[in-house]
């Protein structure tokens, strides 16, 4: 079984990898993307998910793993494995602006492009697929719950995956000065 | 209804006559709107899918 954690990039991900790591379930990423600007404490990436479609001989690594992959890549799983899917959500305005200011040093000509609709009709189309796939189990985590109460959250998540996973250390993960997209 | 018309060949109306009746729809009219509406939902889905695919490219995400 392989844990993965997904969502639309700048939902949270990242720190959900880094609350999993805290609690002891091992991880699978390559540390190619440094951490940065946005993403203080790194990214937990491997980039081999990027080219699942083509490649996933080597997914079979990630068995009893923790491993991210963004949403639109769900799609490129194998189904010939088995998957426990968190998928974050977080309030859209908060992501896009998030992504916005990472578009600013990535893709310029893409800062404050209409993409709105096509992100909710593409979450859309997600939650129709994955209640289909009899290799795919998901919960959804909503990133500001996380922030506000994580010892609950972490508690959901070790629930979800059935495992004995130190609750306390993933909440001490949290630090709520870092939620910096808040919208009230 | 009195909305938008289309033309079309009157060859290509029997067969979707024919076609609705296989399947039980109840008039050619709502047999074509059934399948029209599958087009422009996929459409979007498409558009929609490109567009997220832009945009995780743009911010890394994807290759």
């Amino acid at each position: 079984m392989i844990t993965v954690v997904s969502g639309l990039p700048r939902s949270g991900t990242s720190l959900l990898m880094q609350m999993l790591e805290a609690g002891g379930l091992p991880l699978q990423f390559d540390g190619a993307r440094r951490a940065d600007v946005h993403n203080l404490r790194g990214y937990y990436e491997d980039r081999r998910v990027m080219s699942l479609a083509a490649d996933h001989s080597w997914l079979a690594e990630a068995d009893g793993m923790g491993l991210k992959v963004v949403s639109l890549l769900l799609y490129d799983l194998p189904s010939h494995l088995e998957y426990r899917v968190i998928f974050m959500r977080r309030d859209m305005e908060e992501i896009l602006r998030s992504q916005d200011k990472m578009l600013a040093d990535t893709a310029p000509e893409q800062v404050g492009a209409d993409i709105r609709r096509h992100f909710e009709k593409h979450l859309e189309e997600l939650a129709k697929w994955l209640p289909q796939q009899d290799h795919i189990q998901w919960m959804e985590l909503e990133f500001r719950s996380v922030i506000e109460a994580p010892l609950e959250a972490a508690g959901r998540v070790a629930e979800f995956l059935q495992q004995e996973l130190d609750l306390e250390a993933m909440a001490a993960v949290i630090e709520p000065s870092l939620y910096r997209q808040r919208v009230e | 209804m009195f909305g938008p018309k289309v033309k079309i060949e009157p060859a290509l109306y029997e067969s979707l006559k024919k076609a609705a009746q296989a399947v039980g729809c109840s008039s050619v009219d709502e047999f074509i709107i059934n399948i029209l509406e599958k087009a422009a939902a996929e459409t979007e889905r498409v558009e929609s899918e490109e567009e997220v695919r832009k945009r995780l490219q743009g911010l890394g995400y994807i290759e």
